[in-house]
């Protein structure tokens, strides 16, 4: 997760690079730390520096990494050719090299030929079978072929050694919601919660699928889940607020009688009535206040 | 007894001054030499999936009141149960480890290139030490020291009126080697081999570590309540919407 003033000061030196200022290393340099894409900028201007040999040169040692950066750039802009040079010369750089192996594997997923790809990556993970990004390459390889279930497959074994990977966990639990495993998926976030327990995204994406499995223990669950995304964002989030709304109206209709509940309901269908577009920020957090005092 | 010593500055010169620069120029050799003799070590999986599991079991325990009670149970069942818990060792495998370092070729060869690395220069930078600059006061710590110092900082001087402050050169030699760990973190960067002191500590420390690990992580998830959070967390949302009404 990039924090706010790393995407603050990307984003300046994009603007300044792009009108004309100097500064396209430090840019290279900060996107390439904070793992961003942006593979258009990078392209033009990494091949700026690498066609001008003399900023080639006062690059030195670092010139191969803007090389490797270059080139995955190049794939994601299906600029093949681009790649393939970039390649080229880190191959004759560094001849026994596995990560420029790896950039030639991505390549093969680039132009398409899976199962050339598929046995380059195999025969690298048996030199290194410890080797986190050959693994992902596999995992992304499926996906794209549009085999979600050899995906899964790859992931789960990936993570059956890497369990501390959130990233992984991350990919798993949205692959499970495409698939509707909700089961699934609320395990994914359970597990990113305890790994990072103050991010309100994956409280949110839980209850909401707690709030999609149904059932009235999940929904209250999903409820205290969208109060908790409230807490840590301060009231800003519209979507845990339309959340807390939603459950506590499925909640009246799941449970029959009593007097707490109806009050609930009768609030809730109160705020139904208006039309949506005339309800105001305001009202809708009265709303809300009312729902979790009950 | 406290009368003072005069001494020569041709001293400082051609002792003090010449053992740290001779200090600092070894200590850049074996940092050059160690990179070049480096060996790429292929971790072991199954050391790096115990340490992935401890990480997790860590974040389970930290953070075990922000997930329903049920998949906290859930949780600490899978990882602690008899049969096939995660971090569940039996008795007989917990001394593996330190055996299987001893017995495994590679990592023994590694610990002794270390090992080497580190005691060959320093034997012979103290034989030197005391073969030539011996026999003569190199310097006065400026504290007062109690008796019981004299064997170990005044090893060539013979006098025992001389007071205890006025050390020889070998203790100059012994400052330097703690000493110059400061300045070579400057120079070299963090990571550097001439890190002799932290290496000693890790020494003493070493061994279990794996297993130990995994068996102090079970207890300690055995020992957690689980206190649910969440139902806090609705009246602190509450009191925060209040707060934005107004």
């Amino acid at each position: 997760m990039v924090s706010k003033t790393e995407e603050t000061q990307l984003n300046r030196l994009e603007n300044q690079v792009d009108n004309g200022g100097g500064g396209a290393w430090e840019y290279l340099c900060l996107a390439r730390k904070l793992k961003v894409r942006r593979p258009e900028k990078v392209l033009k201007y990494g091949l700026s520096i690498l066609n001008d040999s003399k900023k080639r040169s006062a690059l030195g040692p670092e010139e191969w990494t803007l090389y490797e950066q270059v080139a995955i750039a190049a794939m994601d802009c299906q600029c093949l050719d681009v790649a393939k040079d970039c390649i080229k010369v880190l191959r004759k750089k560094f001849p026994e090299s596995k990560r420029v192996g790896r950039l030639e594997g991505m390549l093969l997923e680039a132009k398409g030929l899976w199962g050339e790809a598929e046995k380059a990556y195999s025969s690298l993970s048996e030199d290194n079978p410890l080797d986190q990004v050959i693994h992902k390459r596999r995992v992304a390889m499926a996906k794209a072929q549009g085999n979600i279930s050899a995906a899964i497959e790859w992931l789960n074994k990936y993570l059956e050694i890497f369990m501390a990977d959130h990233d992984a966990w991350r990919e798993l639990a949205e692959i499970y919601v495409s698939l509707q495993m909700y089961k699934q998926a609320a395990f994914c976030y359970e597990e990113l919660i305890l790994s990072q327990p103050t991010v309100p995204l994956y409280h949110l994406a839980y209850a909401d699928v707690l709030y999609t499995l149904g059932g009235l223990e999940n929904l209250q669950t999903a409820k205290k889940y969208y109060a908790s995304t409230i807490d840590l964002t301060g009231g800003k989030n519209t979507r845990a607020l339309l959340g807390i709304c939603l459950c506590t109206s499925a909640i009246g209709q799941v449970q029959k009688a009593g007097t707490k509940k109806t009050r609930r309901v009768q609030s809730c269908s109160l705020w139904q009535q208006k039309p949506w577009r005339k309800i105001t920020k305001r009202e809708l957090m009265i709303n809300m206040a009312c729902l979790l005092v009950f | 007894m406290a009368e003072d010593l005069v001494l020569d500055t041709a001293i400082r010169d051609w002792v003090l001054i010449p053992l740290s620069v001779v200090m600092v120029l070894i200590g850049i050799l074996r940092y050059f030499v160690s990179k070049l003799m480096l060996s790429s070590q292929l971790p072991d999986p199954k050391i790096v999936k115990e340490g992935q599991i401890i990480v997790r079991a860590r974040n389970l325990r930290a953070a075990a009141n922000f997930i329903p009670p049920k998949s906290f149970r859930s949780r600490r069942v899978y990882f602690s149960n008899e049969e096939n818990g995660l971090l569940f060792v039996p008795k007989g495998q917990a001394q593996n480890p330190q055996a299987q370092m001893f017995s495994d070729p590679n990592m023994a060869m590694d610990m002794m290139k270390k090992n080497l690395s580190m005691i060959i220069p320093q034997t012979l930078t103290f034989a030197w030490v005391n073969f030539f600059f011996s026999g003569f006061v190199a310097a006065k710590i400026p504290f007062p020291l109690t008796q019981r110092f004299r064997s170990m900082l005044q090893n060539g001087i013979d006098l025992s009126t001389v007071d205890v402050s006025y050390v020889s050169s070998r203790s100059w030699y012994f400052l330097n080697l703690f000493g110059l760990r400061g300045l070579f973190s400057l120079i070299l960067g963090e990571e550097n081999a001439t890190d002799d002191t932290q290496r000693m500590m890790q020494m003493s420390g070493f061994g279990f570590d794996p297993s130990k690990n995994l068996g102090a992580e079970k207890d300690g998830l055995d020992i957690v309540q689980h206190e649910w959070a969440l139902p806090k967390f609705e009246h602190r949302a509450e009191a925060v919407l209040k707060k934005l009404i107004k």
